[in-house]
């Protein structure tokens, strides 16, 4: 069974189909598009699942590429080698199953170019799972820049959605695009110094992950390397001040894109700081760590605070993002077992929970054509399904018991506060605690005002949630009870 | 001396016969025959690549007394310039109608920039490259000229002044080193200079002979010619100005700063601040730009001080960088204006003019896209390995430079801005009906266009083989 599950598999197939997708060949019927994207990413699901099944710890996939019998880049040690171990297996079956979601949830958003829409979906999808599965930190950073190719496109389009936020979709794009741009040069410099200072110390020139571990570069040099590849990955996790891009980016993209803008592409960042600060660099990772717990609890408060204020709700969910993103931050700061398996899972929970707002917002954009919560009110009356969905998920959001994001927040701020770092986590866990209070404030806030209240008349024309809305929504909602009663399904990967 | 020019210069010769088969022809022939032209010169080029196999390489070779020499290195200079100078021709189809009487003239004209870039490399003497260097620009000064309308006469004019301060400036340094080492063979000075105490005359003269030498590339105080020359420059001379006297002026830049001029400190502090501030100034002044040409010419002066800092820094590692970032470059910059070209000269080149030309033509335009993605370095083209090669290179090279880098490295964000400014409007949808016939281009500009692209995307999947030889070759100098 074994020999049939290969990471190039899994990463090349849907830049293949994309290719596939893409080229005048096939045909540009609508439905017949839609259908084989959709059944693309089933496969591609289940097969990852497949490869979820049989896992074995001790004993990661491992898979190497060479180009005529030569390494990519021998020059540079460079190696198209990829890893699956077990952080690397859960992101991995989590992104094809926020980008199968995002696939049925297309079906009501996306209405012009199919084919080009689906194709950049799936060029996606490559691009991150390349940035989740490959051991070296090159093509690590080839698969890094590969995917502001096809996220440009995804948040710039309009997809036929005929409204008048055309250019300010293109803006967000494109300043998604510098931001990202930015953060990984800097990350290439972490790069290439990390790279050279090894070859220096170690003798060995190669950009492998394993190859560096606890390489004895100068103490100063390390912290100057890991600042600049936490400055990349900050942007994409995002750390504040580096955030600005992405409420704009969320907002203006469609529904589906948001899903997994929010869902998986924020997860990279966090990844690489596993990847590397975490894992590879832990001597000044610990350095910098009480550092990266401040710059997270001023995520945490200041984003909620933030949100509290917004009235559109795709605003409201992306600040919440930023929010979340900072409560995975202060687990991997942490720097324990506790908090590390906390901060992957809720990056699962967080990705569960924030594909089922952003879905909720989408169907009420959908049907009102407005987004913001002052003038919405009692769609509950006319959408009850949707309400019940909603309200379970905001719940779920808020941390309350029986859901994921409730295990997965006690989790961190216990990690938190058994670090054996510095004062510094344990004053941070501390005071991370309100967020619990400040996020039921906005995500209530949001509940209540949109679909609570008087009625207006013209709803009484708009339907009900549709059956792939119903799956998209139950699907979430199922994974989110899931890992809330059975946690150990990731922690005991994981630990 | 007839085994001088059996052993090493019959690509020389060749090319040499071809320019003046050109003039007879364009005595000769009736105006009507202008479209053989292209076909003569082309013959002489490949004719010439063809020769290059003929070039003794192993070891080093002099001939006439020492006067020119050949190696591995200059022979992969003297390829990338032809094969430059092909594609080059290749894409005049447009210029030789408009101009059809003296289409005979221009292409002698051109073979003659080509002779002239590929003595450049060769020169192994003061006296030969400064004639090569002459060689090279008064037959650019025509070339620019060609094109009818003001723009390209005034480009021609700017050019030419350049020029000649650049190469008193040369002369200047040139004599100096005269003066220390009374020789003016580089093989010659090398030797005495390495006897010797580095003095501050040294320092003074190598300075001035690598400025003389690199303003042509455009680089910080006689930057600006750059932006009015690319603005009036016809597309295809733009192709073979942006690709062959860089690649010639590379060629012996890197040689000298490696052999007779790696002894002055200041002069490797003086050429990386200098490129620094040539990489501020080109991309900072592009952000305002909305002429893509204008943008081009930035990126042009931008890329090549990326390449200078490199090359300054000098080591064998950085060196094969150097030259990979180089054939990389001149690559995707023929496939840029060979799309500007098939796009056509007459028409406004302003970014918002290119709106939709992807749902007009969507494999040029593909093709035009992937080079500008080249440029700006995004996967999965040559143009991202080149430049992790190349900064790889100046991170390697010390401590010092860490700053110089993350410069450049912001300064790569400021560029991917205008590339973006570039790129956008291709995609982008509009409802009218737009003319765009002149997307309709002859079979040679496509040649080139898909050939150029083609080889920026393998490089991006397969660059080993390249790398390999960019280090053999820079091993070998």
């Amino acid at each position: 069974m074994e020999i049939f599950l290969s990471i190039p598999f899994l990463i090349f197939m849907p830049l293949a189909v994309s290719l596939l997708l893409i080229s005048p060949l096939f045909t540009r019927n609508e439905i017949i598009v839609r259908r084989f994207a959709k059944g693309v990413f089933s496969f591609h699901f289940l097969y990852s699942v497949l490869m979820l099944i049989f896992f074995d710890k001790a004993n990661p996939y491992v898979n190497e590429i060479h180009f005529f019998g030569l390494d990519w880049v021998q020059t540079l040690g460079i190696k198209f080698i990829f890893r699956i171990d077990a952080v690397s297996m859960i992101l991995t079956v989590l992104t094809s199953f926020v980008f199968l979601l995002a696939s049925v949830a297309s079906k009501f958003n996306i209405r012009e170019s199919h084919k080009f829409y689906y194709s950049m979906l799936l060029l996606l999808m490559s691009a991150i799972l390349g940035i989740f599965t490959s051991a070296d930190m090159f093509v690590f950073f080839l698969f890094w820049e590969l995917e502001l190719i096809p996220a440009y496109f995804l948040i710039a389009g309009s997809w036929g959605q005929t409204d008048n936020k055309n250019d300010a979709a293109k803006n967000s794009a494109v300043k998604f695009v510098l931001f990202t741009f930015l953060g990984s040069m800097f990350m290439l410099l972490g790069i290439l110094l990390l790279h050279y200072y090894n070859y220096i110390s170690n003798g060995i020139l190669s950009a492998s992950f394993s190859d560096i571990i606890d390489s004895p570069i100068p103490a100063p040099i390390q912290i100057m390397i890991a600042i600049c590849l936490l400055i990349g990955f900050g942007v994409k996790l995002p750390i504040i001040p580096l955030h600005s891009w992405l409420p704009d980016a969320h907002t203006n993209a469609v529904t589906p894109v948001s899903m997994v803008l929010a869902g998986i592409l924020l997860k990279t960042g966090a990844y690489g700081i596993y990847r590397f600060n975490y894992e590879t660099m832990s001597e000044s990772f610990q350095t910098v760590a009480p550092y990266l717990a401040i710059l997270a609890l001023i995520n945490i408060i200041f984003t909620a605070f933030v949100a509290y204020a917004q009235t559109d709700i795709k605003r409201i969910v992306a600040y919440s993002s930023i929010s979340n993103m900072g409560l995975v931050l202060l687990g991997l700061a942490a720097y324990n077992q506790i908090g590390f398996s906390a901060s992957v899972f809720h990056m699962v929970a967080h990705a569960l929970v924030t594909c089922g707002l952003f879905m909720i917002a989408g169907i009420v954009y959908l049907r009102c054509k407005n987004r913001d919560i002052n003038t919405l009110s009692g769609i509950a009356a006319y959408m009850p399904r949707l309400f019940g969905f909603a309200a379970v998920i905001v719940l779920a959001s808020i941390g309350v018991p029986m859901f994921a994001p409730f295990i997965s927040e006690i989790l961190t701020v216990i990690g938190a506060m058994n670090s054996d770092l510095s004062e510094v986590l344990k004053f941070s866990a501390v005071f991370s605690l309100p967020l619990l209070i400040l996020s039921s404030c906005y995500m209530l806030k949001f509940l209540h005002k949109s679909f609570f209240g008087e009625a207006r008349e013209d709803w009484a024309k708009i339907n009900d949630i549709s059956v792939h809305e119903f799956v998209v929504l139950g699907a979430v909602l199922a994974g989110l009870i899931l890992f809330g009663l059975y946690p150990n399904a990731i922690i005991g990967m994981i630990g | 001396m007839l085994n001088d020019i059996f052993n090493i210069l019959l690509p020389h010769v060749c090319l040499a016969g071809f320019i003046i088969l050109q003039l007879i022809l364009s005595m000769v022939l009736h105006p009507k025959f202008y479209r053989y032209a292209r076909l003569v010169s082309v013959l002489g080029i490949v004719s010439s690549i063809v020769l290059l196999s003929t070039v003794q390489t192993e070891p080093q070779y002099f001939a006439f007394k020492n006067s020119l020499m050949s190696d591995s290195y200059t022979l992969l200079f003297d390829f990338m310039i032809l094969l430059c100078g092909f594609f080059a021709i290749l894409l005049s189809r447009n210029l030789v109608r408009t101009i059809k009487g003296n289409a005979y003239t221009y292409n002698a004209i051109f073979l003659t920039a080509l002779f002239g870039a590929i003595n450049i490399v060769s020169a192994n003497d003061f006296l030969t490259l400064f004639v090569s260097v002459e060689l090279l620009s008064f037959a650019t000064y025509f070339l620019i000229a060609a094109a009818k309308g003001y723009y390209s006469k005034e480009a021609s004019f700017k050019y030419l002044l350049t020029s000649a301060i650049s190469t008193g400036v040369f002369l200047f340094g040139v004599s100096y080193m005269y003066g220390i080492t009374s020789s003016i063979n580089i093989s010659d000075i090398y030797e005495i200079i390495t006897n010797q105490e580095p003095s501050i005359m040294y320092s003074i003269s190598s300075i001035m002979i690598i400025f003389g030498l690199i303003s042509k590339l455009a680089v910080f105080p006689f930057a600006n010619w750059i932006i009015d020359v690319y603005k009036g420059t016809e597309t295809s001379v733009l192709a073979f100005l942006s690709t062959v006297p860089k690649l010639a002026l590379f060629g012996i830049v890197c040689r000298l700063l490696v052999f007779p001029l790696n002894n002055s400190l200041e002069l490797t502090f003086a050429v990386a601040f200098i490129s620094l501030i040539t990489a501020f100034w080109a991309n900072t002044y592009a952000i305002r730009e909305k002429n893509v040409k204008i943008i081009f010419a930035c990126s042009a002066s931008a890329n090549s001080s990326y390449a200078l800092l490199t090359a300054s820094l000098v080591s064998v590692y950085n060196l094969s960088a150097v030259i990979f970032y180089l054939i990389c470059y001149v690559l995707m910059n023929i496939a840029v204006f060979a799309f500007l070209n098939i796009y056509g000269d007459k028409n406004p080149m302003d970014t918002e003019n290119f709106k939709c030309l992807f749902f007009k033509n969507r494999t040029l335009t593909l093709a035009y896209a992937i080079s500008v993605i080249a440029l700006a370095g995004i996967p999965i083209t040559s143009g991202f390995i080149a430049k992790i090669y190349l900064f790889s290179a100046i991170a390697s090279s010390g401590l010092i430079l860490i700053p110089f880098l993350l410069a450049l490295l912001l300064l790569t964000v400021v560029a991917l801005y205008y590339y973006l400014k570039i790129l956008l409007p291709l995609f982008t949808k509009c409802d009218k009906n737009i003319d765009i016939s002149y997307l309709q281009s002859g079979f040679s500009q496509k040649f080139v266009i898909y050939v150029t692209a083609g080889i920026t995307i393998l490089l991006g999947i397969f660059p080993e083989i390249l790398i390999e030889l960019c280090k053999f070759i820079a091993y070998n100098i």
